[in-house]
């Protein structure tokens, strides 16, 4: 393409530095916001305005800033759960099913001790916690771990097995919590017993203590990979599953490990939204709810191109424009479904930028030597 | 050539060039990419009637030249005439419709489809009305003046690789192609069908088509067949001249910039205890057929141990049997005295097997990865290179250097990703990284497949080191000389069975040859 007396051109990249990677994913977010403010304008609203309220609510407002960040722990924890199966070019879809099965197994623990009967039952917190952390995990590594078996030893479309497990445990947990079911809240009401106040998370600054666990995942996901020889089988099958296998790496194993991990990282999800999160304490009615948001932990991983590390800014983002979104939508009363029509145009936007992870744009003076000056380096 | 009257795209600027002018002339071609620059300065010209090879090792800019040529690529530098005007290829398509055609090296036909239906696919005239018949006669014709045969009616899947590169050669004539561009042409044939190949290429530069193959290794083939020759080296052209002017000695100077030796001598190496001994082996390929059946053998310290076959006879089943990707049907496999028939592969390489797998890119090593990490393939497990689970990345790239300048690897940093190595730089890591352990059992399987004159040299002195340091090698391979010249042992395979295992001093060339194609030959015995 010529401007002038320059000509335009796409050129394949070598290679791209964190910092890059960085910088368009900021350029991408711009042009998203950018974008959306169509929207605003169609509606008569000054977009700049409404921007600066949804990020006021969600990062700075009292009210706004518990919400965001219980969003963005519970991101953080999907966003992983996806990551590690990512890693070795495997797509966990199954997040969902993964977190209400981790729910299940922290409730279980609960009703085992005795925490249905009464809510003034004095548990132990020191003994009860650890033990939902885990039964929350297993639970999650159930449904991973069948995926992750299936696929590893029939080949069986991984894809298709979280997605269908998801419909499975979410009326399971139907099953579970409604009119007769075990986890019955003893009032009705389509919820699941609550949590006796003895239990209730430790809170630091009212963020729950989860926060500690998911920011050290990242830690962690980050470690294995860059260090461990776990770390570097997975990225090995990740990226050419039959050079792998020539390096004695079992086509096996490495399936059924990242999908039990990835699915006990989204059980944790379930425990902290459902058991640790101030306010819920339940398995509440709208547990869809939560099952959809899950299923920005793909967006995030995939934005972050599976690195632990960017994934946390990404989430947090997520996290608070979910909230943030739906505030100025009543605020400013805007139609229905405003915040997921703003986190769709996000997405789309980071996606689509991603081509310039693969392709700078360059100016070449036409006649001239190249000058290399672009927008996108 | 006189094209077939009907449907064909005769844009005409090649007509009335008559023998020995100018057809195709390329002048200071310069294409950079991202840190080399693939073609310096170029000047490539051929003739109507001539076949004229271009040479190069890998690396040596000949595929980018001829993409450039066939409008894949667009020049940084540098211009094209065609017929003596300028011209500029933006796609492929142009460069059909000026009648240039390419053969590539890997097909590029569909399995389920006819003979015919291949040929047509794409041809201009086929998008309107389709008279299957008559384009059938007009292959037809092709066929007879050229001396092809080949049954327009059968699915392509049945067709043997030396059919299948004379259906691309059929569909880019009958497109209209009077510059034929063939990427190693023979590469995947064997030594009957590269005769009749060769034939019909002598036939085509008849008529007055402008033929260029090139051609990695296979120097005779250049001499028997080609009328001029330009060599490429990095970048550059660093000859060009008629070929009887030339030797094979001579032309392999020019490509890789040094003496080459041919032939390695076959060293003696006293023999030690048997190291691999594989007893009554069958398998099944992936569409479940036997493609194995009953193959016994052993290898002892310090043997080459040579397979000698076209790809396909069992030989792929056989290697990843051992390697242990694969399960034997019957039989058994005994490494070291310790019966691994049924071991995972990681437990083989603990136990000293080396794998050099034939497909470097897709088995043998992960593009996306840096040297450091491919290097990694092979020692992750080691536990000189691993501690409590966490892999020793420093001293693996310590490794990595050293070597990457032992069997000099050109690449400007460990740190760099596999992809970005020519096939020969790529081939020598897998090979270091393979043999830098000290396996006690080396398969090598088609080592020096495409691999360029000194790759080729590079790779075979590796072998024969290999062997003097008491190792056994299992060498696959499609080439004769390869076999002949490294092996104690010499075993023909055809379709699953070893015809023969005779030791290499005893060997026969011919006898060979014909037992890979299934022959026993007649009282050769006595």
């Amino acid at each position: 393409m010529r401007i002038g007396s320059y000509e335009l051109k796409l050129e394949k990249r070598g290679t791209l530095s964190n910092w890059q990677a960085a910088s368009i994913s900021i350029l991408a977010i711009i042009f998203a916001l950018a974008l959306f403010s169509i929207i605003f304008i169609l509606a008569g609203i000054n977009p700049l305005s409404a921007y600066r309220e949804i990020f006021s609510f969600a990062f700075i407002n009292p009210y706004g800033l518990p919400p965001t960040i219980n969003r963005f722990i519970f991101l953080l924890f999907c966003t992983y759960a996806f990551i590690i199966p990512f890693r070795a070019g495997l797509w966990n879809i199954g997040m969902t099913g993964q977190l209400y099965a981790g729910a299940l197994g922290a409730f279980a623990v609960l009703f085992a001790f005795g925490g249905k009967a009464s809510l003034s039952a004095d548990l132990s917190l020191e003994i009860v916690i650890p033990f939902m952390l885990i039964a929350a995990a297993l639970g999650g590594a159930v449904p991973g771990a069948i995926a992750g078996f299936l696929k590893g030893k029939y080949n069986i479309n991984e894809i298709v097995v979280t997605m269908l497990l998801n419909f499975i445990i979410f009326w399971l947990v139907s099953f579970m919590i409604k009119e007769g079911g075990p986890f019955m809240n003893p009032g009705g009401r389509g919820e699941s017993f609550e949590l006796p106040p003895s239990v209730y998370a430790p809170l630091i600054n009212n963020v729950p203590f989860t926060i500690f666990i998911a920011l050290g995942l990242a830690v962690l996901i980050y470690f294995l990979f860059a260090k461990t020889k776990i770390g570097y089988q997975i990225r090995a099958y990740g990226q050419n599953p039959a050079a792998a296998e020539y390096a004695g790496i079992s086509p096996f194993k490495i399936p059924l490990l990242v999908f039990t991990l990835g699915g006990a990282i989204a059980g944790l999800a379930g425990y902290h939204y459902f058991a640790a999160v101030p306010g819920v304490y339940k398995i509440a009615r709208n547990y869809g709810f939560f099952g959809d948001l899950a299923f920005y932990g793909i967006i995030c991983g995939l934005i972050s191109l599976g690195n632990p590390i960017a994934a946390i800014p990404v989430a947090l983002l997520f996290g608070g424009l979910s909230v943030g979104g739906r505030y100025v939508q009543g605020k400013l009363s805007m139609s229905f479904g405003l915040d997921y029509a703003l986190l769709g145009v996000l997405m789309i936007t980071l996606v689509v930028f991603q081509f310039f992870y693969r392709y700078k744009i360059v100016f070449i003076k036409i006649g001239k030597e190249r000058t290399d000056v672009g927008v996108l380096r | 050539m006189k094209p077939p009257e009907e449907g064909q795209v005769q844009k005409g600027p090649l007509k009335g060039i008559k023998r020995g002018e100018t057809v195709l002339e390329a002048r200071g071609i310069t294409k950079r990419f991202p840190g080399v620059v693939a073609n310096d300065q170029i000047y490539f010209e051929i003739k109507a009637g001539e076949i004229h090879a271009v040479l190069g090792e890998n690396g040596a800019g000949k595929t980018t030249l001829m993409n450039i040529l066939f409008g894949l690529y667009q020049p940084d530098e540098g211009e094209i005439f065609i017929g003596g005007k300028s011209v500029k290829f933006r796609s492929p398509l142009d460069a059909i419709d000026m009648g240039i055609g390419m053969v590539h090296q890997h097909r590029k036909l569909i399995p389920a489809h006819t003979v015919i239906e291949n040929i047509i696919l794409g041809h201009p005239s086929a998008g309107k009305i389709l008279n299957i018949n008559r384009a059938g006669d007009e292959i037809n014709e092709l066929c007879e003046r050229y001396g092809f045969h080949v049954d327009l009616k059968a699915k392509v899947w049945q067709l043997s690789e030396g059919e299948k590169q004379v259906v691309e050669i059929l569909k880019t004539l009958y497109r209209g192609a009077e510059v034929l561009i063939l990427d190693e042409p023979t590469s995947a044939l064997t030594p009957i069908e590269t005769e009749k190949l060769l034939t019909s290429i002598e036939a085509m530069s008849k008529d007055e088509l402008a033929i260029v193959p090139f051609i990695t290794h296979k120097l005779p083939i250049v001499l028997a067949i080609s009328d001029r020759v330009t060599v490429l080296r990095r970048g550059k052209v660093t000859a060009r001249l008629d070929t009887k002017d030339a030797t094979e000695k001579s032309l392999a100077m020019e490509m890789v910039g040094r003496e080459v030796i041919f032939r390695i001598e076959r060293t003696r190496v006293e023999r030690g205890k048997p190291i691999l001994q594989v007893e009554n082996l069958s398998a099944l390929s992936d569409k479940g057929v036997l493609a194995l059946s009953g193959v016994s053998f052993s290898i002892s310290e310090g043997e080459i141990f040579g397979i000698a076959g076209i790809s396909g006879n069992g030989q792929r089943e056989l290697v990843e049997v051992i390697a242990g990707l694969r399960n034997p049907e019957e039989g058994k496999v005994i490494l070291d005295e310790i019966d691994i028939t049924f071991s995972s592969s990681l437990e083989r390489w603990q136990r000293g097997m080396g794998y050099i797998p034939c497909d470097r890119i897709d088995v043998g090593s992960i593009g996306d990865f840096s040297l450091v990490e491919n290097t990694t393939m092979n020692y992750y497990f080691d536990d000189n290179y691993s501690r409590y689970g966490i892999v020793d990345y420093k001293k693996l790239r310590k490794l990595t250097e050293e070597i990457v300048s032992e069997y000099g690897v050109a690449t400007p940093s460990p740190d760099t990703q596999a992809k970005t190595l020519s096939g020969g730089n790529l081939q020598k890591l897998i090979l270091a990284r393979v043999l830098s352990r000290k396996p006690r059992l080396v398969i090598a399987d088609l080592p020096t497949q495409g691999l360029d004159v000194g790759a080729t040299e590079f790779v075979r002195n590796k072998l024969v080191e290999a062997k003097k340091g008491k190792a056994g090698v299992l060498l696959i391979s499609e080439d004769l000389d390869e076999i002949l010249s490294l092996s104690d042992w010499v075993a023909p395979v055809y379709e699953g069975k070893l015809m023969d295992i005779i030791p290499g001093e005893k060997v026969k060339r011919e006898i060979v040859g014909a037992m890979m194609a299934g022959l026993h030959l007649e009282g050769e015995e006595t």
